[in-house]
């Protein structure tokens, strides 16, 4: 059983991701911190008692869970189903190459000086509409995946696909942020 | 072969840049406004709230029940034998006075009949006469006294 403590620190860690991962999806900060909360709750209420190792998966689960009702609630339901389907039109990524986006990116943002400041802040004002702009499902294997660091069953589990969807889904989104980073000069 | 080490070259390039977009999510996730910060709080300490709440519910859930058993096992000891005797009393003394009851109506029954019986065979008619006919007949057709 999760002690308060490792409840209070798991939450700590997580909620600011848990809220972007919220605002992505419903594009307001107001709801995003109604349906963090929310989770927040529902994981003291029913998940106080498991192990903290269980957490993150419990919690990212109870989040999906309770940013669909959001939209359930807002009986927005169609916009979504959209929203699902748009990853089918990716796919064609031409000549553009990765590893080049890779290498800008990491030449930027790995050799920052004082005077990159603002410019550092608009790249991460820029990464953050790109990834708002990217298909639901992409999205969210993207950022359980990466940013939430969970392996593809882990995800897989919590977005309730298989893990090849998981895969592909992560894969189109990765090429479809650096294609995007590309064309807006990004040399980042 | 070939294709094969490409591949897995190219996901090993997805991975690094990925894993660079999604340092840079988390720098830009530092940067949250105050107030979302505040709130993102509040409801954290909410929920710890919440949890504690759950956690102290089921330990006196168990407690009420440990309770209640230790009142069963006092009712099978001495003293309540007595007290489960005594509650079962006013029931005993219902039962004995419906039959007591029972016994003085029927009793009274009894000697109703046994009074009819007795004026019947002190009377100067006889107790045939009154399965005769015509005597029947004369008691219809006389006046009342």
């Amino acid at each position: 059983m999760a002690t308060d403590k490792e409840l209070s620190d798991f939450l700590k860690s997580v909620e600011k991701r848990a809220f972007k991962r919220a605002v992505y999806a419903v594009r307001s900060d107001d709801a995003a911190l109604d349906i963090v909360q929310d989770a927040m709750i529902r994981l003291a209420e029913k998940y106080a008692d498991r192990p903290a190792a269980e957490l993150p998966l419990v919690f990212q689960r109870i989040l999906s869970n309770a940013t669909m009702d959001w939209f359930r609630r807002e009986k927005v339901r169609s916009a979504v189903v959209q929203n699902l389907s748009e990853f089918d039109s990716g796919g064609e990524d031409g000549d553009f190459d990765l590893l080049e986006t890779l290498h800008a990116l990491e030449d930027t943002m790995g050799t920052e000086s004082a005077s990159d400041a603002v410019s550092r802040t608009q790249i991460l004002r820029l990464i953050d509409a790109e990834v708002e702009q990217l298909p639901t499902r992409q999205r969210e294997a993207f950022l359980l995946r990466y940013w939430e660091e969970f392996d593809v069953a882990e995800t897989a589990g919590v977005m309730g696909c298989s893990e090849g969807s998981v895969k592909t889904h992560c894969s189109r989104a990765v090429h479809a942020l650096a294609k995007a980073l590309k064309i807006k000069g990004i040399t980042l | 072969m070939n294709t094969t080490s490409r591949n897995s070259e190219d996901s090993g390039i997805e991975a690094r840049l990925a894993a660079r977009l999604a340092g840079t999510l988390t720098q830009a996730t530092q940067n949250l406004p105050h107030d979302v910060s505040e709130r993102l709080r509040v409801a954290r300490q909410q929920a710890l709230a919440r949890a504690r709440e759950v956690r102290l519910a089921v330990p006196a859930a168990t407690t009420v029940a440990g309770v209640s058993a230790a009142g069963a096992l006092t009712v099978s000891g001495f003293w309540p034998r007595w007290q489960r005797a005594a509650s079962l009393l006013p029931l005993v003394l219902l039962l004995f006075g419906l039959i007591a009851i029972d016994q003085w109506m029927t009793r009274e029954q009894v000697l109703t009949a046994a009074e009819i019986d007795a004026q019947l065979l002190s009377d100067d008619l006889p107790p045939a006469a009154y399965t005769d006919p015509g005597f029947a007949e004369y008691l219809r057709g006389s006046p009342p006294p």
